[in-house]
């Protein structure tokens, strides 16, 4: 089922729009409220070519205050935050950053994470890195490391302790 | 940058101290936090700052090899230059680490660092090893070109830094109307069929234009690419068959280097046709 399915029934929800404005505001991003609907950023979306991301939809919706619609929706997981959208939008308006903070709304309110995020920030929170380092292969098939190739060991926070306080403070935070 | 990529880290250690540019390794660093920003952007502006601010400690500019990366960083200093109560908010959690985030260091990329400060003449002066009129596709990594909005170290619909380096290696890299699509890896934890498929897409289009091979500066695509090449031309029922090279690894063979200091042995896609040509031993 796609996002606008669901709309017809649906009431606005204020404070998330608001919330979401001011979002937007804060890191000096245009109003999506600038949107003249000419589907331009949808024409070039690399996640609309293959799966049915339509970015001038989400910032319909977005205007309408139509948000559970669309942070309960595994569609917005689908973005490549390839740029496009915001590059060439006339009005400088940015699908992409609505579609981030369409993203961690719907993280901030306790829907599942797809994908390998939550193993990631796991990762990132005890190590400091989103992933540990990896083995490689070369093109024999034999097993390469790091050391094998005469790399050294990838940096990480020094001083773990304080750097865990202070990312896991971070991370209960909104921006 | 993921941490597998070697055939990058490699290359670039052998090439660019050859060149002239200084590499220090910086302990303390952690992940820019790019790939959690979807989860939460005030992590990836947290630990952006603090890499940065790490880098200020020691009065250094960054070479940041990977373009997401190099987007994360920008845009925390962007998002901080503007927003005093966020940059307030960042400047108290570092101090927990006894850092000091001023956001003066400059951020460089592989292609502008080649371009811009080793310099065009430098490169053509170090190369002894011609791409005899080969014709590579370049495929730069969105983040490197997009969003100009922010600065970004080549152009947005047109880039040319690399293009200038191949001319500079007596290669060329003919215009390609794919050129700026995406590699489809971002797709690959939730879709991993559909991030295959562009991948797939378009190295077939690279491949029917009769490209030799097609340069990268960018880990995370290089991963699709050159390692599953093979699994895309499967999705897109192609025989793949395209030598996918890091923009490093060409230059430094270019300059003589042997092929298994620039890591050249982990690549996954045919590179040896593209070293025939250049008449390397492998
Ligand atoms: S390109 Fe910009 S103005 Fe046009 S529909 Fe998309 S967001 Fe709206
Ligand atoms: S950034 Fe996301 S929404 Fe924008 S064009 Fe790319 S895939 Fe589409």
């Amino acid at each position: 089922m796609s996002i606008m399915d669901l709309t017809s029934m649906a009431e606005a929800q204020k404070a998330d729009r608001q919330e979401l404005e001011e979002r937007l505001r804060k890191l000096s991003l245009e109003a999506a409220e600038k949107c003249y609907q000419c589907g331009k950023c949808t024409s070039g979306c690399e996640a609309h070519k293959l799966l049915e991301l339509e970015p001038h939809r989400i910032v319909a919706l977005t205007k309408a205050g139509l948000f559970s619609e669309m942070t309960s929706s595994d569609l917005i997981w689908t973005c490549v935050s390839c740029f496009k959208c915001y590059e060439r939008c006339p009005q400088k308006v940015a699908p992409v950053n609505i579609l981030f903070a369409l993203k961690n709304l719907s993280v901030l309110n306790g829907k599942d994470v797809p994908g390998n995020y939550t193993a990631m920030l796991q990762s990132a929170m005890t190590i400091g890195l989103v992933q540990d380092v990896q083995e490689t292969v070369d093109r024999k098939g034999a097993v390469r490391t790091r050391d094998s190739l005469g790399l050294p060991p990838p940096p990480r926070p020094k001083d773990m302790e304080h750097f865990m306080a202070a990312i896991m403070g971070t991370a209960v935070e909104k921006v | 940058m993921p941490t597998e990529q070697y055939g990058y880290e490699l290359s670039v250690r052998e090439v660019l101290p050859r060149l002239g540019v200084e590499l220090v390794d910086i302990e303390g660093f952690s992940c820019c936090g790019e790939p959690l920003k979807s989860v939460n952007q005030m992590l990836t502006i947290h630990l952006s700052a603090r890499n940065i601010a790490i880098c200020e400690s020691q009065g250094l500019d960054i070479f940041v090899p990977c373009p997401m990366c190099h987007l994360a960083l920008s845009e925390a200093k962007a998002i901080l230059s503007e927003n005093k109560e966020l940059l307030q908010r960042v400047k108290e959690k570092l101090s927990a680490e006894d850092l000091s985030y001023k956001g003066t260091a400059r951020l460089y990329h592989t292609v502008d660092l080649l371009t811009d400060i080793v310099g065009i003449d430098a490169i053509k002066a170090k190369a002894t090893k011609p791409l005899n009129g080969m014709d590579l596709a370049t495929h730069y990594g969105c983040h490197i070109i997009r969003p100009s909005i922010l600065g970004r170290p080549q152009d947005s619909e047109d880039p040319a830094g690399m293009e200038r380096i191949l001319e500079a290696l007596g290669g060329r890299s003919s215009h390609y109307p794919e050129k700026l699509d995406c590699c489809g890896g971002p797709l690959l934890p939730n879709h991993p069929d559909t991030a295959v498929t562009k991948t797939g897409e378009k190295l077939k289009a690279v491949q029917e234009q009769g490209f030799d091979g097609m340069v990268l500066a960018c880990p995370w695509c290089s991963k699709m690419f050159d390692s599953k090449q093979k699994k895309g031309g499967e999705v897109v029922g192609a025989q793949l068959s395209v030598p996918v090279v890091y923009i490093t690894q060409l230059l430094g063979l270019a300059m003589g280097i042997e092929p298994s200091k620039l890591g050249l042995d982990l690549n996954q896609s045919p590179v040896v046709k593209l070293m025939e040509k250049m008449g390397v031993a492998f």
